[in-house]
């Protein structure tokens, strides 16, 4: 399992404010760190298979646990 | 007579067409006995569907208040400055609009009759543009790099400004603005947005 270096809280807020917190967040790291981005709105888990497609970083794992949804994702 | 339909296609031609009456008339100005005429057929088969009008009139409002754009790719998309991603959003959205302009009705009508949908419609359909404008200028303001302003109320002026041109073409069709394409009316909006609140251009 990847190292996380930094964690990023996006619970309770809705598309596009965790996208652009979480692209500022990965700006700051360096290549092959990994971010981890909590969310809870359920628009969520498209939103960042398309970030990660389009922005070309990897989308290590997209998981559920008690109604927040948990996104592990590597700076290209 | 109205030719025999499956059940879920009858459900989504039930709903397209009270979409279109309770868009026009509002909840109370709209009888179950007109939707059923206007489908051509009895009001018992819209009652094997939907338990009462003001249940058909629920799924209608959810339908349309639960749909949402997606705005990655205008945020994503170079240059990424802070007023091409609001065109690019605003462009979006208004385009949306445009092709459902029933949608604008939907949502006056439910401010004035239930507050609870006029909330969904504001979180579903115009929060992610002014969240957007309130978390930028936030970071803006943050930098210095605009004159101080407050970023929710900016949100608010900008929601307030884009509504009424959409209000303006699609409900009143105001004919002082018949000329002017929608798609120059909202650069010239987002334009005049962004100096009034002193982002350089």
């Amino acid at each position: 399992m990847s190292e996380i270096s930094q964690e990023l809280d996006a619970r309770g807020l809705n598309c596009p404010l965790p996208i652009l917190r979480a692209k500022k967040s990965i700006g700051s790291l360096a290549s092959g760190q990994v971010l981890r981005i909590t969310a809870t709105d359920p628009g969520s888990v498209k939103d960042f298979e398309a970030f990660c497609k389009q922005t070309g970083n990897a989308l290590l794992s997209s998981t559920e646990a008690d109604g927040a949804f948990i996104f592990d994702i590597r700076k290209s | 007579m109205a030719k025999r339909l499956k059940a879920t296609e009858r459900k989504a031609s039930i709903l397209a067409v009270a979409k279109v009456l309770f868009a026009d008339k509002g909840y109370h100005g709209v009888s179950v006995d007109e939707i059923a005429k206007r489908l051509g057929v009895s009001p018992a088969i819209l009652y094997q569907h939907f338990p009462s009008k003001e249940a058909l009139y629920e799924h209608v409002l959810a339908e349309n208040s639960a749909k949402r754009e997606s705005y990655i790719e205008a945020i994503l998309t170079e240059p990424t400055d802070f007023v091409s991603v609001l065109k690019r959003m605003t462009h979006l959205y208004v385009e949306n609009i445009a092709k459902d302009p029933d949608f604008l009705r939907m949502e006056l009508m439910s401010a004035m009759e239930d507050s609870q949908t006029a909330t969904a419609f504001f979180e579903r359909r115009w929060r992610a543009i002014t969240d957007y404008i309130e978390y930028s200028l936030n970071e803006l303001n943050t930098d210095q790099k605009i004159v101080r302003c407050n970023p929710q109320l900016a949100g608010l002026l900008f929601q307030g400004m884009l509504r009424e041109i959409l209000y303006t073409k699609y409900i009143t069709v105001n004919y002082r603005y018949k000329d002017m394409p929608l798609s120059s009316m909202t650069d010239e909006l987002v334009t005049m947005f962004v100096k009034a609140v002193g982002v350089e251009t």
